[in-house]
């Protein structure tokens, strides 16, 4: 692609072709996720040798398994021969993989195992089986249980690229299982919506939204009587998208390297101040919430307690695709498929020695904000696609982000700004500028000549 | 007890006017047809057993339903509009129980909505369980079981229920 991309963003504007060029999402693809640390899973779904997952790097299909010795390891879920898929399943346990069209099989660290007939290759064969194993993930690596590959064999190292304020948000995510452990389960929630992936990040930190885009599900919440009863978690998911304006400005929104960004917890401020005027019933969340500190307290005694559960953000944006939230025992993830095409893919934790019902207000949580059929995020997706429609014709080249840029705070480690300030959005279009600006290298070296003589 | 031709008929009726609610966004009428305690359950997994321990497309007790219809009736949300017109087909009505006091009814429904310029549509398997009412019923819980549930790439949003 010629030209310089990283003009497509200025200084408190990016172009649209951002959103909507199909060139440009091709680099992307390659400058951006073909070369960060991209989230696979979590090691709690690779218990035993030969457990396996499939999952995305962008849009590569990966297999991600636990080997017989012991260790993890990813590779395309793509055969060498001729391209077949060979693993058809989303999870599971298998000894090998083997291609249904010609059997060409593979040991689940990739390798190449067998082929039918070999005796029709000839003896240079021998020399090129390592290289014709499943095409590996170039790094592989773990943070708190959290599984991330990167398709670049250069590059920072995972806890370099994460950032101390990334990290906090996975060491709270451990921190808050009393008894250290947490297993990733319960399904997962897709929503698609037709427009770019970067619309979702924005939104994600955007705090001058809520209260207008989800006016009407924050009213409808308001309506509900709720006749005596205690409120439910899911009312006060959408509930909590209420505050006022300066109740929002008030939280905080920190600008990372990398393009990576976190906000201030919001449902708690909500929830808590609901808490005063609700009714509290017996199997309601509220003294949920109390048993659930009793048995964190039980484990790491009371100061501990409280200095885990007073971390309190709400999203943690790990650039370019993931969210981390560890109040809610959540993560989501984007897999953009097109420039104007985006799946959003919400995961749930159990966390370990917590009071079983934390794990079905998780579920239930994620059911209310995440499933296509949540009144919150439906709005967004809705607002999402007209916004890619519209961004498709017209002359005027340049969306706005200006909104806070001379109220920009230097912090220890990156910037911020109150909670209504575009400093995230500007970090992440810096990020952006910075990926795609800078030279590609190809994971696999395809200048290589493997058919041998 | 009415013969089992007539009972058919009654029940299969009832769920014709559920339906019909629905096409025609008489929401308060519709939800009325459910009682206090009634649960909607689209779950997101083909035979999914629990609700709690899995996340499901829906899973919504009446003050969630209120929610939902209250927001989709207010007009407050220019993204509803304009809203969509749909229509539900059903068929292959059976009733699976019957004790009299307590009924449960099994249908295909094909949903088929259209709004800003696409018609969508989905084919599912719905369960109702219903209890005597006089001479109707009232809903105690709805079941829909979409077939491309568990579709890996996922669903566009659900704004009403199918």
């Amino acid at each position: 692609m010629s030209g310089n991309l990283s003009e497509l963003v200025g200084r408190g504007r990016v172009s649209r072709r951002l959103y909507t060029d199909p060139d440009i999402f091709e680099e992307e693809m390659k400058h951006i996720f073909g070369r960060v640390w991209l989230w696979l899973g979590h090691e709690s779904q690779l218990n035993n040798p030969g457990d396996l997952f499939t999952t995305r790097m962008g849009r590569d299909r990966i297999i991600v398994a636990r080997h017989e010795d012991g260790e993890i390891y990813a590779f395309d879920n793509r055969c060498t021969h001729r391209g077949a898929e060979v693993c058809p399943k989303k999870s599971g346990n298998a000894a090998h993989f083997e291609c249904p069209y010609h059997a060409w099989t593979y040991r689940t660290d990739g390798s190449l195992k067998s082929v039918p007939l070999r005796k029709g290759y000839d003896t240079g064969f021998d020399a090129r089986v390592d290289a014709l194993a499943l095409e590996p993930v170039a790094r592989l690596d773990s943070y708190q249980g959290f599984i991330f590959g990167s398709h670049a064999a250069d590059g920072d190292d995972l806890q370099t690229y994460l950032g101390p304020d990334v990290r906090e948000a996975f060491d709270n995510f451990v921190d808050r299982s009393p008894d250290g452990t947490l297993e990733m389960t319960g399904g997962t929630t897709v929503q698609r919506y037709r427009g770019n992936w970067k619309l979702q990040i924005e939104n994600s930190i955007d705090l001058l939204h809520p209260l207008i885009l989800h006016h009407s599900a924050v009213d409808a919440a308001d309506r509900v009587d709720h006749g005596g009863r205690e409120p439910s978690i899911e009312w006060d998911t959408v509930k909590a998208n209420g505050l006022s304006f300066s109740e929002w400005d008030e939280l905080h929104v920190a600008a990372l390297p990398r393009g990576h960004c976190w906000m201030g917890g919001f449902l708690t401020k909500a929830i808590d101040e609901d808490a005063e005027k609700a009714v509290m019933d017996e199997n309601g969340w509220r003294v949920l919430q109390a048993q659930y500190r009793d048995t964190m307290i039980a484990a790491h005694g009371e100061e501990r307690t409280d200095e885990v559960l007073a971390f309190n953000r709400h999203n943690t944006i790990v650039y370019p695709n993931l969210l981390v939230n560890s109040r809610l025992a959540q993560v989501r993830i984007l897999h953009p498929s097109a420039a104007d095409c985006t799946e959003q893919h919400g995961y749930i934790f159990r966390r370990g020695g917590a009071p079983e019902r934390m794990f079905e207000a998780s579920v239930r949580m994620v059911n209310a904000n995440n499933s296509p059929s949540s009144i919150v995020t439906s709005d967004d997706h809705e607002v999402f696609e007209r916004i890619q429609e519209a961004l498709e014709y017209g002359t005027s080249e340049w969306l706005d982000w200006s909104r806070g840029i001379y109220q920009e705070r230097k912090l220890e480690g990156g910037t911020g700004g109150a909670g209504t300030n575009e400093v995230a959005m500007r970090n992440q279009h810096r990020a952006w500028a910075e990926y795609m600006a800078a030279e590609y290298m190809a994971p696999n070296n395809m200048a290589d000549d493997t058919a041998g003589a | 007890m009415n013969s089992s031709f007539e009972r058919w008929h009654i029940v299969q009726q009832f769920l014709f006017h559920e339906a019909r609610l629905l096409d025609e966004r008489r929401w308060d009428d519709w939800l009325n047809l459910y009682e206090d305690d009634a649960e909607y359950w689209m779950p997101y997994e083909w035979g999914q057993k629990s609700a709690t321990d899995h996340v499901s497309l829906f899973f919504e007790d009446k003050t969630l339903l209120r929610m939902r219809i209250d927001r989709l009736k207010n007009d407050l949300s220019p993204l509803e509009w304009p809203p969509a017109r749909t229509n539900r087909h059903l068929s292959n009505v059976q009733i699976t129980e019957d004790t009299g006091d307590r009924v449960t009814a099994t249908v295909y429904l094909a949903f088929v909505e259209y709004r800003r310029e696409e018609q969508r549509w989905f084919s599912s398997r719905v369960t109702w369980s219903l209890h005597t009412e006089g001479d109707s019923f009232q809903i105690a819980a709805k079941r829909v079981d979409l077939l491309n549930c568990d579709q890996e790439s996922g669903h566009l949003r659900f704004a009403t229920p199918m």
